[in-house]
């Protein structure tokens, strides 16, 4: 990469080469920029391109709006327009090869703000992985929108030369091809024949049929080829950007602002904490301050002196983040463990990880807390006990854990009507609610907040109303799919 | 009879099984061959000692270092991970996996919310068949679906299985490609509070499901017949597979008052959700493959995803003595899963031991699994040697 940030600043010349630089909205940032811009405008476009990656990161993973559903793609639009980032709602609404000067100015920007990103995001593993989510979220999307005529520019542009397989070959697994594409009309559609690997979404989602070794998709699955190659490109960019950061460490104003670009939003992500919980208070706290989720794993836990590991991972890293040290961590899970199996058993096969999740092991990562997001998608399995339970339980089952923990009849139906409905984090915040017995209607989406949140509310730092009986009607449950679930109330 | 299985004269067999039964030399074709282009050292060996001191990193770099190495330390579990870009042993932390076999594990403990015959460690010729099936159906959609060709079949010693994918293409897939084709291959979801753990949706069905069901449909009677999913007593689990409530009291009135076996209670429950369908029309969006669902819930294999999805998860080797059973990992054919006895596979004490009636048997029996074990080798062997010179021929272009 190879940026010059000028301190002064000139105007960028309207040259007749844009067209040849940028002729298409859509791009797959091959080639750097090599213009010269001002420190001004390099922070301008860094910002608002984080701007518009978090407008994504809230479309889908707070308010987990399926990518490129209609509600997703107004989100984003809606919220590009509210913050004044017109040229990338521009860009995001359609993906065309108009030649306005505007076109070539927004165009312009999203190539070198894609590549200022790259070196604030290269850091860490963990920046690297955001960033690449988020990018490829934007160029589904912006593929998604893209017209007849622009797509087919879009393909001879970038060299996509793939063929279509023959009548013959396609009457030949017809019938598989229906069975196993999720479209209808399959008759008019032609198809490409592409190594499984190339297609891991859809293979991964059981979408695509398979044969051989390969995957037959028809031309509106190309994204999923397309994405995973743009994925693999970034991956290998974002390493070598890596390793030339030092070059640009010279210039230690560049080097602030893009090391501050990412916590400029982000918060907190629960991987440090302050105040030390003894492991002797889990039982009781457990039942005051934890979510459903990991109250369930800690029950279990005690139930059955053993967690599978998806639970020990999900349980241990929340323990971790509220304040467990390592060694009491150690601690805890050991004399469980040992009650039905041999302590050297244990020290060979149990703790190793746990010391692996305080990053003292393998990879030494400092990993986070999972947050609810990711609970909530997690895999579980026979046996298994993590997830999130309003998810992960069936109504019978939640209903009566929720009544054996005394809760009125009211908020035990309230609570699984939400979480029948899909609404996992308003039924748990429904349940913040009523083991605090107050009406906060805090937006939950990490249990680590939940966990700080009901601390503060404890310890008297937090002032709440107490609960009015007879508050709980259908309205509230109307109304909460407006509420915002964007921030942690403070 | 064997005699009772005893872990601690483990230690004075398993040095002579080593080096007179364990087929060190094709072992070690088959792991340098899958270690290829990285050299045969990069690939990690764990032992498990007697007094189960684990040692990992460990590394061989042709047949007689693993001799001396397995008369030296005598490990009573023998464990096989991942190839490595530098000798493990050196790089420990910074070495860097390069590659692994694509490996599959089931095991039946998670069979046993449904099997009826046995629970835990134990296993019996009944739920052996959950076996065959897993193996069937793995083994079909790993050729069919994905092209695979060299793919390892072993008994893990105790109650379960091992599959063990070659290709190159399989044994350099990264985790997303991993996790992918696990989840692909996974249809039984939920965990522990979840009873319904198949969900099929009302589109059509997958091509891959259908090929499943068609496996399974030749097990399933017999399976209803062995584990009584259906019995009285199981019958509340049952029931919780319904989740239409109108359909499931119907289901649940005429099923209580009726006399085992469970091949004439599930014949009965097809017929009223047939009837009940041809009633509701409008209900059938939910519970359009019902029948479908069950029949994966209690006959679809369960693969424990995490060893699939890991990189260097480590797995217990081919022809590895199970310490807790004394049995021999043997290696078998998809095809005749159906064939293999528990009782019938060697043990570290049958084969050594010319004075138990067993003797003869197992040892024929070992000597099959080992040849199966030189053919898919030879066969791998031949393919890379293919692979090499067409590589070869590509970077000439160039
Ligand atoms: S919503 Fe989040 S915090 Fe609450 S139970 Fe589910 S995963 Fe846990
Ligand atoms: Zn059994």
């Amino acid at each position: 990469m190879d940026f010059k940030v000028k301190r002064k600043s000139t105007k960028t010349p309207a040259t007749g080469n844009q067209f040849e630089l940028y002729p298409h909205d859509l791009q797959l940032y091959k080639i750097p920029p090599v213009e010269n811009i001002t420190l001004q405008e390099f922070e301008t476009l860094a910002l608002e391109r984080v701007n518009l990656l978090r407008t994504l990161s809230t479309a889908t993973t707070l308010r987990g709006l399926r990518l490129n559903s209609e509600e997703f793609v107004e989100f984003v639009l809606n919220d590009l327009r509210a913050q004044g980032l017109k040229y990338y709602a521009k860009l995001c609404e359609k993906s065309g090869c108009g030649s306005t000067k505007a076109d070539f100015e927004a165009r312009r920007k999203d190539h070198i703000a894609h590549f200022i990103l790259r070196l604030a995001y290269c850091r860490t593993e963990e920046l690297r992985r955001w960033f690449i989510a988020r990018e490829l979220e934007l160029f589904k999307m912006r593929f998604a929108v893209m017209r007849g005529e622009a797509v087919e520019v879009f393909f001879k542009l970038n060299n996509l030369c793939y063929t279509t397989i023959s009548e013959d070959e396609k009457n030949e697994v017809i019938q598989n091809l229906i069975e196993s594409t999720p479209y209808s009309k399959i008759d008019n559609m032609k198809f490409y024949k592409v190594k499984f690997f190339e297609v891991l979404d859809l293979v991964k989602a059981r979408k695509v049929f398979l044969n051989d070794g390969y995957a037959y998709i028809p031309h509106r699955d190309f994204i999923s080829v397309l994405a995973a190659q743009y994925r693999t490109h970034l991956k290998q960019n974002l390493a070598k950007a890596c390793h030339h950061l030092c070059e640009i460490e010279q210039d230690e104003r560049l080097v602030c602002l893009l090391k501050g670009l990412h916590q400029s939003y982000s918060g907190n992500d629960y991987s440090e904490t302050k105040a030390v919980i003894p492991i002797e208070s889990l039982d009781s706290i457990s039942t005051k301050s934890f979510p459903l989720c990991m109250r369930q794993l800690h029950e279990q836990l005690r139930i059955a002196h053993h967690l599978k590991h998806g639970g020990r991972l999900q349980y241990g890293l929340f323990l971790k983040g509220i304040g467990v040290t390592l060694e009491d961590s150690l601690r805890f899970w050991r004399e469980e463990f040992i009650k039905i199996m041999d302590l050297d058993k244990f020290e060979k096969q149990y703790a190793y990880n746990v010391r692996y999740n305080y990053g003292k092991e393998g990879s030494k990562r400092n990993y986070s807390p999972f947050s609810c997001l990711k609970i909530i998608n997690t895999n579980v399995g026979p046996g298994d006990c993590h997830g999130c339970p309003f998810r992960h339980c069936d109504t019978g089952v939640l209903k009566n854990k929720l009544i054996g923990y005394g809760f009125s009849h009211q908020v035990v139906s309230d609570i699984v009507e939400l979480s029948k409905k899909t609404h996992f984090q308003i039924a748990c915040s429904k349940y913040f609610d009523a083991i605090h017995n107050a009406d906060v209607g805090l937006g939950i989406n990490h249990p680590n907040q939940f966990f700080e949140e009901s601390q503060k509310i404890l310890k008297g730092e937090l002032k709440v109303q107490p609960k009015k009986e007879n508050l709980v009607k259908k309205d509230i449950v109307d109304s909460i799919d407006a509420m915002d679930f964007d921030e942690p109330l403070e | 009879m064997i005699g009772e299985h005893n872990e601690n004269i483990l230690s004075d067999m398993l040095p002579t099984y080593y080096a007179r039964q364990f087929p060190q030399n094709i072992f070690c074709r088959w792991l340098a061959c899958g270690s290829s282009p990285q050299p045969l050292c990069n690939r990690e060996l764990s032992f498990t000692l007697a007094d189960d001191v684990y040692l990992r990193y460990l590394s061989i770099s042709h047949q007689k270092d693993l001799q001396t190495l397995l008369q030296k330390k005598c490990p009573h579990k023998l464990d096989v991970g991942a190839v490595y870009n530098t000798k493990p042993s050196v790089g420990r932390h910074d070495a860097v996996v390069i590659s692994r076999e694509l490996v599959f594990d089931i095991d039946l403990t998670d069979y046993d919310e449904i099997r009826t015959c046995c629970q835990e460690a134990r296993v019996c010729e009944k739920c052996w068949k959950f076996m065959v099936i897993a193996c069937e159906i793995i083994d079909k959609a790993l050729k069919d679906d994905f092209g695979f060709q060299s793919i390892l079949w072993v008994f893990s010693g105790r109650r379960g299985i091992h599959c063990w994918v070659s290709d190159y293409e399989a044994r350099t897939l990264d985790s997303p490609g991993r996790g992918a084709i696990a989840d692909y291959l996974c249809l039984i979801v939920g965990g522990e509070n979840q009873s319904k753990k198949v969900h099929l949706g009302n589109e059509n069905l997958h091509s891959s499901i259908r090929r499943a069901l068609n496996i399974i449909d030749k097990y399933f009677e017999q399976l209803l017949q062995d584990q009584e999913f259906l019995a009285t007593d199981k019958l509340n689990s049952f029931l919780k597979l319904i989740p239409d409530d109108a359909l499931k009291s119907q289901v649940e009135t005429t099923l209580k008052k009726m006399q085992e076996p469970s091949l004439n209670k599930w014949n009965t429950f097809i017929n009223i959700y047939e009837n009940y369908c041809r009633e509701n029309g409008n209900v059938i969006r939910k519970i359009k493959y019902l029948i479908e669902e069950i029949k994966i819930q209690y006959c679809y294999p369960r693969l424990d995803v995490n060893v699939t999805k890991g990189f260097n998860h480590l797995l217990k080797s081919p022809f590895s003595i199970h310490p807790k059973t004394g049995k021999v990992s043997v290696v078998f054919k998809s095809a005749n899963a159906k064939n293999l006895k528990i009782d019938e596979i060697p043990t570290i004490y049958s084969l050594l031991d010319d004075s138990v009636a067993e003797n003869n048997q197992h040892e024929t029996n070992m000597k099959a699994a080992v040849k199966i074990f030189q053919e898919l080798v030879f066969a791998l062997e031949k393919t890379e040697a293919m692979r090499k010179r067409s590589d070869a021929n590509t970077s000439l272009d160039f």
